[in-house]
């Protein structure tokens, strides 16, 4: 099945690969990692859909219920609040992640002594468990003894009577806040290695032709960069909806339910009530919304943006 | 083995070694004895990282040493051990033979039948130490978590009780204790009533710059810290050192909720009254963060677990180390229902899994052995005893913060586990919100009340197990 | 051309340096705080007025070392090169073959590896538990591996495949008329170009996995320990150490800044745009 037969010397002029051999190649390529997947992550999400539609409670599979686990979640306030919050946070902290990102890449790219240095440096937040991002975050801004609480906010009374965590406005911002400060130096990255890797002939006859930053940007730079922006766009907009181990250190969903997303109300229905069905449920739906929203973004990403 | 013991050699065989056991020091051989047919075997237990633990772990390899079964000991902190532990006993999985449970997880595990009872093996003499002297357990903790529907778990392993804890340095001072007596008409002490409680906390609220003690504060300090995240033990405070210290409670003795009662009400109102004397972050508050705030020296009082003092209240932890006083919950003047004082005695069960579970006993056994128990005591310099005679212990006895551990005898002499409920994480998640948004003054008692009550009854109508 | 057009370009580079630094020193002040805290004692940590001026202390590193934490490091770092050399093995492939091959229902199989990636890994881990269990692969280096490529390698194709795109195909088309086996375009043709997309990649594959806890957490156990899992070990009846807690979350930053600083010439190629220009 390989190419053995080919490895001929560069000098000899060889046969060339035939034609129906171009059509099974690709998808030898790709075999193994459909094969890793199916096997890694299908079985055990064809599982949890089996669990989905039974009644699952302390992980022991008992009655088959049907779609009773979705209804219950579809109508339950509590999952829409969630979905609610996690929509928002993704709204605001995605974008301004993207924006800073490509800002910061492009200026990177410019010509900036101790690279070396910096982009280490820089890359730190996102090199991080979110686990001590969280508990981080919680040492500079925790109620009362937190360090910029005591030194910035409370001395200087911005917040009132209350610390930010305690408050479902100002917790929901915070959250949104450590996001940024957690994934921009990613996007930073991200996008500076695709910056880096672009062909330079573009920018040469650019040059020649005496075009401006501007022009060079937006005609050559933006479209040549767009796979990679929106590759990266779609998935760290998927991850941020799934956030976890920052929310859970932070807030654990609070105050109240109010910085509760998907992730945190998932984790109480599994470790606390032991709702393995209904968890199991909220997988699926979410994974529903994901997908049909994935296909539609790639159907327009690819004739719209020729991303793909 | 049963019907090894009817056979006349065996029963000569067993009563010989009984005898020739007691005539050597007592304990020690039975467990050696015992021990025997699973010499060699290795159990696994899982249990909460707390430093109670930290000095049974010095304590737990002498085990092997006596029996020849060895012990894999493992702890996790407080929300771990609970996923982990119960995220094995329901797979079925048995990776660990014995696992901590607090009292609240019973309720859950024991309609999953996820735990093995000891009944049979407290029955079988070869396994059973005569000497083991369970009446020596303290009553209200043992009785009302080690049985359930007429089987016994286990054996009661940790006591965690809730005290009262202040700055001793500032009831103790005369000017404050002046300015305290001109304004409420009585004497400045640890608080006895849940009143009094109140108005100590009113008083020693300050702003920076105001004098505290003489000196002037140089941040805010506050009257009183409580737990208020929405989770952890919060409700569990509000329930038992509050609710039922007014007279009322969750539900009645069928398990009906009712959550609404006037009692409950007038106990809501307190419980935002004192919210307004807690710092900023009360509502990001954990059982954790309680300890650590009073230890900072932020505010005056507080009700905590006193097994977190004993990590706290330490040279080199907390700069007020020594200044601290320890009284017993307060309680409500002119209530007659008995005394009520959050506790959450825990019990290390043998779960359903478990592949070894005689070998397990004779640890679990062993562990709460009066031998075991003196040296975790001594070890640890002090301790939560769980037999009455550990209270005699020198360690205790002769302890350098007498206050404490009459503090904790006060609150195991009432404490009780909490009724098993199988819906409990639910119950509780729900009204340790309303504990919250009541605090915040986002509900007021009133709405938090008929708020609760239309929760439970959405859950159970008959919440008891 | 004489010296002039180069002053403005270099001056230019000095201000963007400088914006640099500065949002660097602000943005990392946090952690530069956090890596003080290693040697903070106790009772200075949080004190209220906040202390800044204080004798370090040795003890944190003491304690943290007693709790084996060299061992989680060692456990960590086996497993994520492991998981990250086979996605590099299996993904690359799979990247090259959806960016440069028509292939039937190529949409739906590229939207099927990121589908993979789309539930809450809250939700999928008690069915891994369970299936885990079965199969006997709980707390095996294993396991722990195969869970990982659920997320990386779907990152990692999909991320790798916007790179593959800006491959001149005609390079590869000249050398395949020269007769050039499979495995030789790729070798010195694809792979030369393809070098920083697959570095830069890898790299946030690595740090992933890194820093994945829920995972490691319920699959793992006694023999496989990662970084990540003994942190909630200092959130102790104490509180938390803090102090410990510091001296885990920046050693388990070093390995991985030192690996982006040695790896990083494969992603930035040295010249930059403002060279080219004039």
């Amino acid at each position: 099945m390989t190419n053995v037969g080919e490895a001929v010397p560069l000098s000899v002029s060889a046969a060339q690969p035939s034609a129906r051999e171009r059509i099974w190649y690709p998808y030898l390529l790709i075999a193994p990692s459909m094969l890793t997947l199916t096997v890694v992550s299908l079985i055990p999400f064809l599982y949890t859909v089996y669990l989905s539609v039974h009644a699952a409670k302390f992980g022991r599979v008992t009655d088959f219920v049907g779609a009773d686990n979705y209804i219950t979640l579809l109508t339950d306030a509590r999952f829409w609040n969630s979905v609610g919050t996690a929509v928002i946070f993704v709204a605001i902290a995605v974008p301004i992640e993207f924006m800073l990102g490509l800002v910061g890449a492009l200026i990177l790219n410019q010509n900036v002594r101790g690279r070396s240095i910096l982009i280490p440096l820089l890359f730190m937040p996102t090199m991080m468990a979110p686990i001590v991002v969280g508990l981080l975050w919680k040492i500079m801004l925790a109620g009362s003894w937190g360090l910029i609480s005591y030194n910035v906010l409370e001395r200087f009374h911005l917040i009132g009577q209350t610390s930010i965590f305690a408050s479902s406005d100002l917790a929901l911002y915070a959250l949104i806040f450590v996001d940024i400060w957690q994934w921009t130096p990613f996007m930073m990255l991200a996008f500076f290695a695709g910056l880096q890797a672009l062909p330079l002939g573009p920018y040469r006859a650019a040059a020649v032709d005496g075009a401006n930053s501007v022009q060079v940007f937006f005609n050559i730079t933006l479209p040549m960069l767009m796979p990679l922006l929106v590759v990266i766009g779609l998935l760290r907009f998927i991850d941020a909806f799934k956030v976890f181990d920052t929310v859970y250190i932070l807030t654990g969903g609070g105050p109240g339910i109010a910085t509760e997303t998907p992730s945190i109300l998932a984790n109480k229905m599994t470790f606390e009530f032991w709702n393995i069905g209904e968890a199991s449920a909220l997988a699926v739906l979410v994974w529903i919304a994901f997908f049909a929203f994935c296909n539609v973004f790639y159907q327009i990403a690819k004739k719209r943006l020729n991303a793909f | 083995m049963k019907r090894g013991l009817y056979s006349a050699p065996a029963v000569v065989a067993v009563s010989l070694s009984l005898l020739a056991g007691s005539a050597a020091s007592a304990e020690d051989s039975f467990y050696a004895t015992a021990a025997a047919p699973y010499k060699g075997t290795t159990i696994r237990v899982l249990d909460e990282i707390t430093p109670l633990q930290e000095t049974l772990s010095k304590i737990v390899p002498e085990f092997e040493k006596e029996t020849g079964i060895k012990v894999e000991w493992e702890l996790l902190n407080h929300f771990e051990v609970i996923n982990k532990g119960q995220a094995d006993m329901l797979s079925g999985r048995g990776y660990y033979d014995a696992v901590m449970l607090h009292g609240f997880q019973v309720g859950p595990m024991l309609s999953a039948g996820a735990i093995k009872p000891i009944d049979d093996m407290v029955k079988d003499s070869k396994l059973n130490n005569p000497k083991l002297d369970t009446a020596d357990f303290i009553p209200g903790p043992y009785k009302s978590l080690a049985f359930a529907n007429g089987k016994q778990l286990g054996f009661i392993n940790w006591n965690y009780n809730q005290v009262y804890w202040a700055r001793a340095d500032l009831l103790n001072n005369q000017e404050e204790q002046a300015a305290f007596k001109a304004k409420y008409g009585y004497d400045l002490a640890p608080a006895k009533t849940i009143e009094q409680m109140r108005d100590i906390a009113e008083f020693f609220t300050r702003k920076k710059g105001e004098k505290l003690a003489g000196k002037p504060l140089e941040s805010d300090f506050y009257g009183i810290v409580l737990e208020g995240i929405k989770g952890g033990s919060t409700f569990g405070t509000l329930w038992r050192d509050f609710i039922k210290n007014y007279g009322g409670d969750i539900m009645d003795a069928e398990g009906h909720p009712t959550f609404d009662r006037p009692e409950n009400i007038e106990a809501l109102k307190m419980w935002a009254a004192l919210w307004k004397f807690a710092p900023p972050g009360i509502a990001e508050y954990s059982l954790v963060d309680v300890p650590t705030v009073m230890g900072k020296g932020i505010a005056a009082q507080t009700l905590a677990w006193s097994d977190f003092v004993l990590g706290v209240d330490k040279p080199g932890v907390s700069p007020y180390a020594g200044q601290f006083v320890y009284a017993p919950i307060p309680v409500k003047a002119g209530v007659t229902t008995p005394r009520s004082a959050e506790a959450e005695p825990s019990i290390t069960i043998i779960t359903a899994g478990s592949k070894h579970p005689e070998a397990t006993f004779l640890f679990l056994e062993w562990l709460v052995d009066k031998k075991q128990q003196e040296k975790l005591i001594e070890l640890g310099q002090g301790g939560v005893p769980v037999r009455e005679t550990s209270w005699a212990v020198p360690a205790i006895k002769s302890s350098s913060n007498p206050t404490l551990y009459a503090a904790m005898k006060s609150t195991l002499d009432v404490g009780t586990a909490k009724p098993r409920m199988p819906k409990f994480y639910e119950i509780y998640d729900q009204l340790s919100g309303i504990a919250q948004e009541v605090g915040l003054g986002k509900l007021s008692p009133e709405e938090g009340a008929k708020k609760g009550q239309a929760e439970m009854l959405k859950l159970c109508d008959k919440c008891l197990l | 051309m004489s010296d002039e057009p180069k002053n403005p370009v270099a001056a230019r580079g000095l201000i963007w340096t400088g914006v640099v630094i500065a949002y660097a020193v602000v943005m990392l002040f946090p952690i530069f705080w956090m890596a003080a805290m290693m040697v903070m004692p106790n009772d200075a940590m949080f004190a209220r007025p906040t202390v800044w001026l204080f004798v370090p202390t040795l003890e944190h590193f003491d304690y943290v070392l007693n709790l084996g934490f060299s061992w989680n490091l060692l456990t960590s770092f086996v497993l994520c090169t492991v998981s990250t050399a086979l996605v590099i093995l299996i993904g690359t492939p799979a990247a090259y073959a959806f960016a440069r091959f028509e292939m039937k229902l190529k949409d739906d199989l590229f939207l099927f590896i990121l589908a993979t990636r789309m539930a809450p890994p809250v939700c999928l881990v008690i069915p891994f538990y369970l299936i885990f269990a079965k199969l006997g692969l709980l707390d095996t280096f294993a396991g722990l591996t195969l869970a990982y490529m659920t997320f990386n390698l779907s990152f990692y194709v999909w991320v790798l495949r916007s790179f593959c795109r800006d491959l001149p195909v005609e390079l590869e088309e000249a050398a395949e008329l020269e007769g050039w086996s499979r495995i030789q375009i790729f070798r010195r043709v694809v792979f030369p170009l393809l070098r920083n997309g697959i570095v830069a990649t890898a790299v946030l594959c690595f740090i992933f996995a890194w820093n994945e806890f829920l995972f490691a957490f319920m699959l793992g156990g006694e023999t496989v320990q990662t970084l990540p899992v003994s942190i909630p070990k200092l959130i102790t009846s104490q509180g938390v150490r803090w102090g410990e807690m510091a001296v885990v979350g920046i050693a388990a930053l070093v390995p991985v800044l030192v690996a982006v600083f040695l790896l990083q010439r494969h992603i930035v190629r040295g010249l930059t745009l403002g060279a080219v220009k004039g």
